[in-house]
């Protein structure tokens, strides 16, 4: 009997030791957003645009702009333009222009590059996981990238269109550091 | 002959409508499945959500229903575009079947417990009932017949 009783209080602190442990590890692994100097997470995602995968290590060497955004955020609609714009005016200096999908229906994102005509390689994170390192919390965000990986400049949260001298910073900062 | 052949035309017209809006299996609701699917961005079932991105999966599952698609056929399809995240409760495979299992082994061994504390506990108040009077001893039983007798 006592070993009985001895077991089940022996359970029973098991038990409260592990919720005790799970929610330290919750609170201590909470996704803070990444650091601009620090390393760009790293990524694969499918492509939206075409058929095939993006790994951004594979960049490494060229400057990145990384923008997230969806097919249903309205202010993404109307920063497509600039965007795409930007892309063909500096993919001369070598600057290379990727889109994240973000929580999106892919037959929607499929009819939003179309519609607004964005050329631009997009990859789909179906999960949200990876906008969860960059630490998005809702679209558009924008990230500058330099050759070395590192994030730089600014992070832009919000449409670029109203930012676009941060903008113009950033991808300076993804050129020239 | 043309009228005649326009006549047919009509009715086969008006005949293929309804038929087109009749799926082979019963419709399945956006209410039904609005509860069951969560809004990736605001972590609440879709029912319980306003934001863009509840709004646009509330009319992609309108749209596959008027197509005539089961509700495992839209689940389905949501997990592949979104990952099982995307589903308010975890499926009856593989580890996710904890999920289930738990609880209910959960309720099963508490209940074991308190039957097992409950028995015991009404086995000691037996044993303590059992138990012989205990006896005075000679000084106290002298005292005790003092008492009574001045009581009397």
């Amino acid at each position: 009997m006592r070993v009985l009783k001895l077991s089940g209080q022996v359970v029973a602190l098991a038990a409260v030791a592990g919720l005790l442990g799970l929610l330290v590890w919750r609170v201590t692994h909470r996704t803070a957003p990444p650091k601009i100097g620090g390393p760009a997470p790293t990524f694969k995602l499918e492509r939206v645009d075409k058929p095939g995968t993006v790994d951004l290590a594979s960049l490494r060497g060229k400057p990145v702009v990384l923008n997230f955004w969806a097919s249903w955020c309205v202010p993404c609609k109307g920063e497509a333009a600039m965007l795409e714009q930007a892309s063909h005016e500096y993919s001369k200096q070598g600057v290379v222009f990727l889109g994240v999908d973000w929580h999106d229906v892919t037959s929607d994102a499929h009819r939003f590059l179309s519609k607004h005509g964005v050329t631009y390689t997009t990859v789909l994170d179906r999960t949200g996981s990876i906008a969860d390192r960059y630490g998005v919390a809702a679209v558009p965000e924008t990230y500058f990238i330099d050759r070395q990986g590192r994030l730089v400049g600014v992070h832009i949260v919000g449409t670029v269109v109203n930012q676009t001298e941060a903008f113009r910073r950033g991808v300076e900062a993804a050129l020239h550091s | 002959m043309i009228l005649r052949l326009a006549a047919v035309v009509v009715a086969a017209l008006a005949l293929a409508g309804p038929a087109a809006a009749a799926c082979v299996h019963p419709r399945t609701s956006l209410n039904y499945l609005e509860g069951q699917i969560m809004c990736p961005t605001c972590h609440t079932t879709l029912d319980q959500s306003d934001s863009a991105a509840a709004t646009r999966i509330k009319v992609y599952i309108q749209k596959r229903i008027d197509e005539c698609a089961t509700a495992d056929q839209i689940r389905a399809e949501l997990v592949t575009n979104f990952g099982a995240g995307i589903l308010a409760a975890p499926s009856h495979k593989g580890f996710d079947l904890l999920a289930w299992w738990l609880p209910l082994g959960g309720v099963i061994a508490g209940a074991a417990v308190l039957a097992f504390g409950v028995w015991r506990w009404s086995r000691t108040r037996e044993s303590d009932s059992d138990d012989p009077p205990t006896k005075l001893d000679a000084a106290d039983e002298q005292r005790l017949d003092e008492l009574l007798a001045r009581l009397d």
